[in-house]
């Protein structure tokens, strides 16, 4: 196996231009470790932990710009994320054990694009944008259009994921993440749910309303026929059930030896209409009329 | 190929040189014989081979040996001075929280972690920092015993 | 009982090996490393029923580095098993499980033996699969083992096949008791397959040594059964090898009972050395111990009781299918024991239960802590509650109705002497707050039983030494794996000598120089090496006040052993140095050899004219559903145990807390889960979901005193019984919260769930029917 320690984007981009399919990429490490044991080795291992720069989270462009090998733990404790960031926070304080925590990446959690992954389903409601180097160029995408399919993302064999933009929501907005598996943080989700409410001015409409679906589809999604349920309209307690609903007919979850792909649709109405009812609660004071 | 890597482990440097693929448990254990760091789940779910890599708590089964290129390695083996044990092994002993042991020494790591961050931890904070350690042998009874007595001891210590 | 009299008895002394555990010392099997060994390896069966066509080997042999490939035709033609001799240690002519060990490797690297094992070529004809004993009984089911007869002693009338033992419980008419019954409860429960999970990896290494003998080292809990078997499949006597222990990073009895637990791994291990004539070292990957060693079975459980108007039962008939897996392993006795079991450990004096234990297309079944035992009260415990229901009765009291008291007999016990099951319950309810404790919405309490037997086994020895300077070395045939022989035997040696418990060690097991013992199992260690350890200790006592008597111009009998000093009671003054008659020994016996054994014939004897003690456990929880998910929180644990006297009270709570978390594990979410074709889908610690310890609250122990039992100082043992009643605590507790019986493990939020939203659709089904 061929090994590099790549100290540039460009000279890491020249390592994936050469060995193209055949090289892995390696940030954290906590899932490819676990790859190169138990599948076959790859033949190129790329390790981009010592390429300076990549490694922050600053104020700017009105969010937060992250850099891709900040990991888990940093953000968890970073009062910035924590409050303007519910949602993305939330996930990673049920992102694995503390040990995980300090070793997996943001990009490592972006790049391996498990329908599962803890920090998608919110970075999909915070409208997070992406920023992807390519021998070619960069280029800024809405990290949505990033997730292709299982381990699939847009950046194929050939690009790297070098800044991810979480622009801040409106002050009035709340947002959350609701997981649920057996063991809470410390297991695999079987249903994720990401949700951003922005009530209006009188606290009695929703002007936004935002959910974000993860471990129920081939890639975390949104379920935009739920959110146009309520946008503009009054958060009521029928209206959030409908809208619970409508996001589980969105999604389109598998079975597994983890649960059976009706449970996990029923799984994302719960969480959906709770993510809901507390965004709601937290951003009006109010609780939801019935 | 094999790459050659220098770091410290429990204040000690050591060079190693080994496959570029080997996690630094592989490292610890099999190329510089520390055997406190425990295999096991080797994918980074039990905590048994949990160490500090400059000060945070990490499953060095799946961190890469080249990652510690330059760092601050801590095992088990580093906690004890001298003849005396460190007040959380100490408290492992006592609490009576050490049945087959296997989990022990991640377990005392995730405490030291832990510890370090604060002298005074929650309930909350107590779960969470070891939440990533699976002990089968004590129902986590006696260990959450021995963490609160450790923290009791190091307060009156310190 | 007082433990006043006593100086250490009682106390929760340090365990001995502590420090080494909390500093990181290579005491493990897994730590062990051999001057220029080979690393071995083992090709499993990638099909779960298959015939073996052909094994091609010369690819993997022409790698350089590699230095051994074998399959079964290297080895002796010799079957093992625990009570039926039905499988090779590497398969011949068919695979039965996937994981099924075919072949192995001996090479100069691990990546070498992996790079060899993929070049193995085996040519398989795939069979049928069947994973469900219940259809492998029929008689259409494809045939697992084509020259293993059925049981003799079945019912003649039975329709069977694959069946590899049979049980029968019989007592009095319970035919006609039932026709006698004011109410007839007829139910089914289900377990699934469980991984013990130790969480050290299994290891075997084998040396072949310059005298022709070998040497084989195991993290095995009954090192004398991994000799027995080595040598037979190898083809040694037992002079001839020797096996060491290295310190056990947990068992639970997936690592027990030698051979049939481990996956014949360390006869593979010492045919791979005697093969190269050098070192060989076999580390298990923990997701291939998932798939390929022992497990605690499944078990299929049909019973049907019939009870009067006041709660009192009449009769109970019952059938339990048992899966012994692949092989018969542990199978027979496990299935024979949820027989039993399934009986219950209440008044039952009309009985009918017939036990099958089937071949499957799975990984074999283990002693896994408490064999049978959980399975069968998850089903009787349930049903008791399911019982009271329909009687409108309290639980607790239609268990108290028919707690047996002393004198009577139970399923499997021709006589109690006393009986410790209504006070451990009356204890659970009173701690839990049963019937007062004011619980939220979707909040519940429940309650469960266990008993154990653990009179029946074999006896076993002990060897204490006391050296020239007062410290003693004691040698036992079990090894340490957490339990007893680290924690309570020191302190009952310490106490016996009069020396300090730091004063005394106890040493590893190595079958040339420890007395023969079958492991650390049953939860035996305290009642076997105990008693041996302490009549060994008494021995040595009784040699050293001989030669202090001299010395000290006395009668033995006037002296005792104080503070490491050897003194005529009541004149301190007049005293030696206990270490000065060690010394002293030197030149008249030699060394005070004491030695002690456990008679288990005259152990059983005893109690069937005296009766016997039995532990017995209450358990009681609170735990709240989240009817939307069907998440079970568990809020609180109370486990009551009588284990008769206390020799080591952390020891034995220790042993509770985690047997009950264990068995939490497989209450909420353990199983192993496998597809149609007999694959493991969740081998790897990231599937395989074991408690974590914020699924689990402080687990509140109380021991229950003044129950002397069958072991020293009237101890009992207890590694075992926290497991039992510990998954029928928590379904009657859903049930109590939600009123919605649930039949069948694991009580994950799915199963849940899909329970709670049938009952809602069909609530007739709410009532426990």
């Amino acid at each position: 196996m061929d090994y590099f320690e790549p100290k540039s984007v460009a000279e890491a981009l020249s390592l994936l231009a050469r060995y193209g399919a055949r090289a892995k990429v390696i940030a954290g490490g906590t899932d490819v470790m676990v790859d190169i044991k138990y599948k076959d080795e790859p033949e190129c291992l790329i390790n981009i932990k010592r390429i300076g720069g990549l490694r922050y989270i600053e104020e700017g462009n009105g969010g937060l710009r992250i850099g891709p090998l900040v990991t888990i733990r940093e953000l968890e404790t970073n009062r910035l994320v924590r409050e303007r960031l519910p949602a993305l926070w939330e996930s990673c304080r049920q992102f694995a054990s503390l040990q995980i925590r300090n070793t997996a990446t943001l990009g490592g959690n972006i790049c391996r694009a498990s329908p599962s992954g803890e920090t998608l389903a919110p970075l999909l409601v915070l409208e997070a944008k992406v920023k992807l180097a390519f021998a070619e160029g960069e280029k800024v995408e809405p990290i949505e259009s990033l997730f292709l399919g299982p381990g699939k993302t847009s950046l194929g064999f050939n690009g790297l994921l070098t800044e991810i933009d979480v622009p801040y929501p409106e002050r009035a907005s709340r947002s959350a993440y609701l997981k649920h598996a057996v063991r809470g943080p410390m297991d695999i989700a079987m249903v994720g749910v990401a949700v951003l409410v922005t009530p209006d001015a009188n606290r009695s409409a929703a002007n936004d309303v935002r959910i974000g679906l993860g471990a129920v589809a081939p890639t975390p999604v949104r379920a935009r026929a739920a959110e146009a349920l309520l946008r503009g309209k009054p958060l009521t307690a029928a209206a959030v059930q409908q809208a619970a609903r409508a996001a589980a007919s969105e999604s389109a979850p598998i079975s597994d030896q983890r649960s059976s792909a009706e449970y996990r649709s029923w799984i994302v109405e719960v969480l959906t209409r709770r993510g809901l009812e507390r965004t709601w609660r937290e951003a009006t004071g109010k609780e939801m009329s019935g | 190929m094999s790459i050659t890597v220098s770091f410290s482990v429990n204040g000690k440097r050591h060079t190693a040189s080994f496959e570029p693929a080997a996690s630094l448990l592989e490292v610890l254990r099999d190329r510089l014989g520390y055997k406190g760091p425990k295999l096991c789940c080797n994918t980074g779910e039990c905590g048994a081979c949990t160490i500090l890599l400059d000060d945070k708590p990490v499953n060095s089964c799946v961190v890469l040996g080249a990652d510690a290129a330059g760092a601050a390695v801590t095992t088990v083996e580093g906690l004890a001075n001298g003849g005396e044990l460190h007040p959380i092994q100490q408290a492992f002993i006592d609490a009576a929280a050490v049945q087959c042991g296997y989990c022990t020494p991640g377990y005392i790591i995730s405490v030291k972690a832990l510890l370090d961050r604060t002298k005074t931890p929650t309930p909350a904070e107590i779960e969470e920092a070891v939440s990533g350690n699976i002990c089968r042998c004590t129902g986590y009874t006696k260990i959450l015993d021995a963490i609160r007595l450790a923290a009791e001891r190091m307060q009156q210590g310190s | 009982m007082a433990t006043s009299e006593y100086t250490i008895l009682g106390k929760s002394v340090p365990r001995m090996g502590g420090v080494e555990r909390v500093t990181g010392a290579g005491i493990y099997g897994i730590d062990l490393t051999l001057e220029n060994a080979l690393h071995g390896g083992i090709l499993r069966s990638q099909y779960a029923h298959a015939k073996i066509v052909s094994i091609d080997t010369s690819e993997a042999e022409a790698l350089a580095g590699v230095h051994a490939v074998v399959t079964a035709a290297d080895a002796p033609d010799v079957r093992y098993g625990r009570t039926l001799l039905d499988r090779y240690m590497l398969a011949k002519h068919k695979v039965r499980y996937l994981g099924d060990p075919v072949a192995a490797v001996a090479a100069d690297t691990p990546a070498l033996v992996r790079q060899a094992l993929k070049k193995i070529k085996v040519v398989y004809e795939p069979l049928p699969v069947v994973l469900d004993p219940e259809e492998t009984m029929q008689p259409g089911a494809p045939t697992l083992h084509e020259d293993m007869p059925l049981p003799k002693n079945l019912p003649p009338d039975a329709k069977v096949k694959n069946v590899c033992s049979y049980t029968a419980v019989h007592v009095g008419d319970p035919q006609r008791a039932m026709a006698e019954a004011d109410l007839i409860v007829d139910e089914v429960y289900e377990t699934k397959m469980i991984h013990p999970q130790y969480l050290e990896p299994r290891i075997a290494a084998a040396r072949l040594e310059p005298d022709g003998r070998l040497t084989v080292w195991a993290n095995a809990q009954a090192p004398f059964s991994v000799r027995t078997d080595v040598a037979r499949l190898v083809g040694l006597p037992l002079n001839k090898v020797r096996v060491l222990s290295a310190e056990l990073g947990g068992g639970f009895g997936g690592k027990a009972s030698g051979i049939t637990s481990g996956a014949a791994v360390e006869p593979i291990c010492a045919l791979l050395a005697l093969k190269t004539k050098r070192a060989v070292m076999i580390v298990l990957d923990k997701a291939e111990e998932t798939i390929a060693t022992t497990i605690r079975s499944g078990a299929r459980m049909y019973l049907k009781t019939g009870v009067k108007k006041d709660g009192t039962i009449v009769a109970r008939i019952g059938k339990v299918i048992y899966d012994a897996g692949a092989y018969s392993g542990f199978g027979a006795m496990a299935g024979a024991r949820c027989t039993n079991m399934l009986g219950g450990w209440y008044r039952m004096p009309n009985c009918h239960i017939d036990g099958y234990v089937v071949y499957t297309n799975k990984q074999v079944c283990g002693p896994v802590r408490g064999p049978g035992g959980p399975q069968a009260a998850f089903a009787v415990e349930s049903h008791m509650d399911s019982i009271a229901a329909k009687l409108g009765m309290d639980p607790v009291e239609l268990r108290l109705k028919n707690t047996p008291g002393p004198g009577d007999k139970i399923i499997g016990v021709t006589k109690l002497r006393d009986v410790s099951l209504g006070e451990a319950l009356k204890i659970a309810a009173e701690k839990i707050g049963w019937g007062k404790a004011a619980l939220k919405k979707n909040q519940g309490i429940g309650i469960a039983t266990g008993s154990w037997i653990e009179s029946a086994g074999p006896g076993g020895g002990a060897v204490v030494k006391v050296n020239e300077d007062g410290s003693v070395t004691v040698h036992i045939g079990k090894i340490d794996m957490g339990t007893a022989p680290r924690f309570g035997i020191p302190s009952i040696v310490a106490e016996e000598l009069g020396v300090p418990v730091s004063d005394v060690t106890v040493v590893n097991v190595d079958t040339d120089a420890s007395p023969w013992d079958a492991g650390t199992v049953g939860s035996r260690s305290i009642i076997v090496s105990g008693t041996a350890v302490r009549l060994a200790a008494i021995d040595a006592r009784r040699q050293l006040l001989n030669l202090a008597a001299k010395q000290l111009e006395a009668n033995p009998d006037d002296l005792e052993i104080r503070d490491k000093q050897i003194r005529v009671k009541g004149t301190p003054a007049k005293s030696v140095a206990l270490a000065a008659v060690a010394t002293a020994a030197h030149n008249v016996i030699g060394e005070v050899i004491g030695r002690g054994y456990f008679d288990n014939e005259a152990m059983v004897a005893h109690e069937k004219e005296h009766g016997s003690s039995q532990p017995f456990a209450a358990h009681a929880c609170l735990v709240e559903v989240d009817p939307d998910t069907g998440n079970i929180k568990i809020l609180r644990y109370i486990a009551v145990h009588d284990v008769g006297f206390v020799i080591h009270p952390a020891a034995v709570e220790g042993q509770i807390e985690g047997a009950v978390a264990m068995s939490l594990g497989q209450a909420l979410c353990e199983q192993v889960v496998l597809d149609e074709n007999g694959r493991t889908l969740n081998p790897s610690f990231v599937d395989y979901l074991m408690p974590t310890i914020n699924m689990i609250p402080p687990i509140e122990t109380v021991l229950v005193p003044g129950y002397p039992g069958a072991g020293p100082y009237g101890a009992k043992g207890a590694g075992e019984i926290g497991c039992v009643p510990v998954m029928a605590a928590v379904a009657n507790a859903v049930f109590h919260a939600t009123g919605v019986r649930i039949r069948k493990l694991p009580l994950s939020p799915e199963n849940v769930l899909r329970a709670l939203r049938a009952a809602r659709d069909t609530p007739a089904e709410k009532k426990g029917a």
